[in-house]
């Protein structure tokens, strides 16, 4: 069997132009059913974009993808289509004066609503207040709930959790892998690295208009690296930033900034040698991860991306700590210690 | 079927009372004040006038009260003030969702965009019935109040024959509101547009030669006075607006059906 028909969503060389501008530059991936596939790329690379076509609203330029089957250019079979599909868009633009309850009696009346109840007990917006009272995060899971509701086979979502408090963030990851236990195929576009790699199953990444990589989380979780930012006196800075692993230092004021692709461990042996006044250890910047990885410019070689583009030995070594040291942390922003 | 309509028109609902509460108020005022001028030879004010200007503010038989109902309601409310709110009121429907992106939930529903234009434009009938029924009931009471008579068929027929004027004018805001991302650019540039068309109809009437722009102008097809005063209108004038409505709404089809959102 070809597979490409059965999949429940197949981009071949989606291209779309705004004017001069490329936003789309011939993007192709598929998304198997059943898998969480994480879409990922820095502000500005054009996941909305594609997003939009895949729901026809833009129309591409050349090239086509197909959604639950349906060709987005076909209006006909993609209405029919979004009857399985759950989209939520990265604005939500509730009508501001009606209640939740009442945007969710009329998305409810079109597409469905049998796991209404089940959704508002897990996502909790303020369903009897109107929404111009809603704060982002409510609106975002106002909208989770609607995405959900009509208990869709493929589920589009332009970044889910913004606005969302990690504790919310936290009830969205489990709640998407439960969402993929019973089947359902879930495709959301992200700007952070730490919610795809906790989530997804595969990831596109896409950087410049087009996709640069398709690869397993796996892979992705091998790339750590981590945003340190160290305030302590100029002898300690020295000795640290001499440390395997440490690229781009950058100094201010009261102490120095860099990635870090070593092993954790010794970061925090080193740290403790010395008067550190104060410390943060998050995630990278997702354009520094892309610059290191996939070269500068957003001119992908499209070869594979080698360790080597971290430049230093240390990238080696504290690939594996750096890996665990992601999942403890668990990147929700900066950690302070 | 037709959750969008219902949806939408109930949206509608609020706008459409507080529109036809305040008509109602203009109504009972212009009702009192014509006893105000009962016996006052009104007639004799009007006549330095130019023709063209008293042919502009459909004066005609100024000392009845349907004469003066065509002249201060039908023709300042309903001609030129109901046919901007509605040109102004359309404009808003698709370019408001547009600029809030309401409109990406809205069509990711399995819906297509024609049917959704429709739906959302068929909710403008809420407050296009409510003033035109409430306000109707409400001439019809006010003149009796004040122990006048008018003809019920009559005011009826000018409230009817004001729908397809109304449609035409609310069209015209609905064709700028598919065409502009933004409302507050779609809504002006609707007002702006049947009050010029208003004016020019009003201005060359009376010009030879070029008189046939006032054909280009929806208000040229309902004459509220003639209808409230002996019940003449020219049927062919609803057949024109409505064909107009038709066209108005297949080009707001065709670019709504084409753009990107």
């Amino acid at each position: 069997m070809s597979g490409e028909a059965d999949r429940p969503l197949v981009v071949e060389g989606l291209t779309k132009e705004f004017g001069n501008v490329v936003a789309n530059d011939a993007v192709s991936f598929a998304v198997n059913e059943g898998e969480v596939f994480g879409f990922l790329g820095p502000n500005g690379a054009g996941k909305s974009t594609t997003i939009r076509l895949l729901l026809g609203l833009l129309k591409p330029t050349s090239g086509t993808a197909t959604v639950l089957g349906a060709d987005v250019r076909d209006e006909a079979a993609l209405t029919e289509a979004k009857r399985r599909i759950g989209y939520l868009p990265a604005h939500l633009g509730f009508a501001e004066e009606a209640t939740g309850e009442a945007v969710l009696e009329y998305h409810g009346a079109v597409k469905g609503d049998s796991r209404r109840a089940e959704l508002l007990e897990l996502f909790t917006p303020p369903v009897d207040r109107p929404i111009r009272e809603y704060s982002t995060g409510n609106k975002r899971m106002l909208g989770l709930v609607q995405a959900f509701m009509h208990d869709p086979d493929l589920v589009i979502m332009d970044e889910p959790t913004s606005g969302l408090d990690p504790l919310k963030q936290e009830a969205f990851n489990e709640f998407v892998r439960d969402e993929r236990d019973r089947g359902t195929t879930v495709f959301f576009s992200s700007h952070v690295l730490s919610e795809v790699r906790r989530v997804c199953d595969r990831v596109g990444i896409l950087r410049g208009g087009s996709v640069v990589e398709l690869e397993n989380v796996e892979a992705l979780l091998h790339r750590g690296g981590k945003h340190v930012r160290v305030h302590a006196s100029d002898a300690a800075i020295a000795t640290i930033t001499d440390l395997d692993g440490v690229v781009d230092p950058d100094r201010f004021a009261e102490g120095v900034q860099f990635i870090y692709a070593g092993g954790v461990n010794a970061l925090l042996r080193e740290l403790a040698a010395h008067d550190v006044r104060d410390v943060e250890v998050g995630e990278p910047p997702i354009e520094d991860v892309f610059a290191h990885y996939y070269g500068g410019e957003g001119t992908p070689d499209g070869s594979s991306p080698t360790e080597e583009a971290w430049d230093g030995s240390g990238g080696a070594t504290g690939e594996s700590d750096g890996a665990e040291a992601t999942s403890e942390n668990d990147g929700t922003g900066a950690t302070n210690v | 079927m037709f959750e969008t309509a219902r949806n939408e028109g109930r949206r509608r609902l609020r706008g459409a009372a507080i529109l036809t509460a305040g008509v109602g108020a203009y109504v009972g005022f212009i009702v009192w004040y014509f006893t105000v001028l009962e016996g006052v030879d009104y007639e004799d004010v009007f006549e330095d006038l130019p023709p063209a200007m008293l042919d502009a503010f459909g004066i005609e038989n100024l000392s009845t009260i349907e004469g003066f109902l065509g002249a201060q309601v039908f023709n300042f409310v309903w001609l030129l003030g109901l046919g901007l709110y509605f040109a102004y009121v359309a404009g808003g429907v698709i370019a408001r969702d547009v600029e809030t992106e309401r409109m990406d939930l809205l069509l990711s529903f399995p819906v297509t965009r024609s049917r959704l234009l429709v739906e959302k434009f068929a909710a403008l009938l809420v407050p296009m019935i409510a003033v035109n029924a409430g306000g109707g009931l409400l001439v019809y009471l006010f003149v009796i109040a004040v122990g006048e008579r008018i003809a019920v068929d009559h005011l009826l027929l000018a409230h009817l024959l004001s729908v397809p004027f109304l449609l035409v004018c609310a069209g015209i805001g609905l064709v700028f509101s598919v065409a502009v991302d933004r409302a507050a650019i779609a809504e002006r540039a609707a007002v702006g547009t049947v009050f010029v068309l208003y004016l020019v109809e009003s201005v060359v009437g009376g010009a030879e030669g070029y008189d046939w722009i006032q054909y280009l102008s929806p208000t040229q097809y309902y004459e509220p006075t003639p209808v409230l005063i002996d019940g003449s209108f020219e049927p062919i004038d609803s057949i024109i607006l409505l064909v107009a409505f038709a066209g108005l709404l297949i080009a707001s089809q065709a670019l709504f059906q084409r753009r990107d959102i």
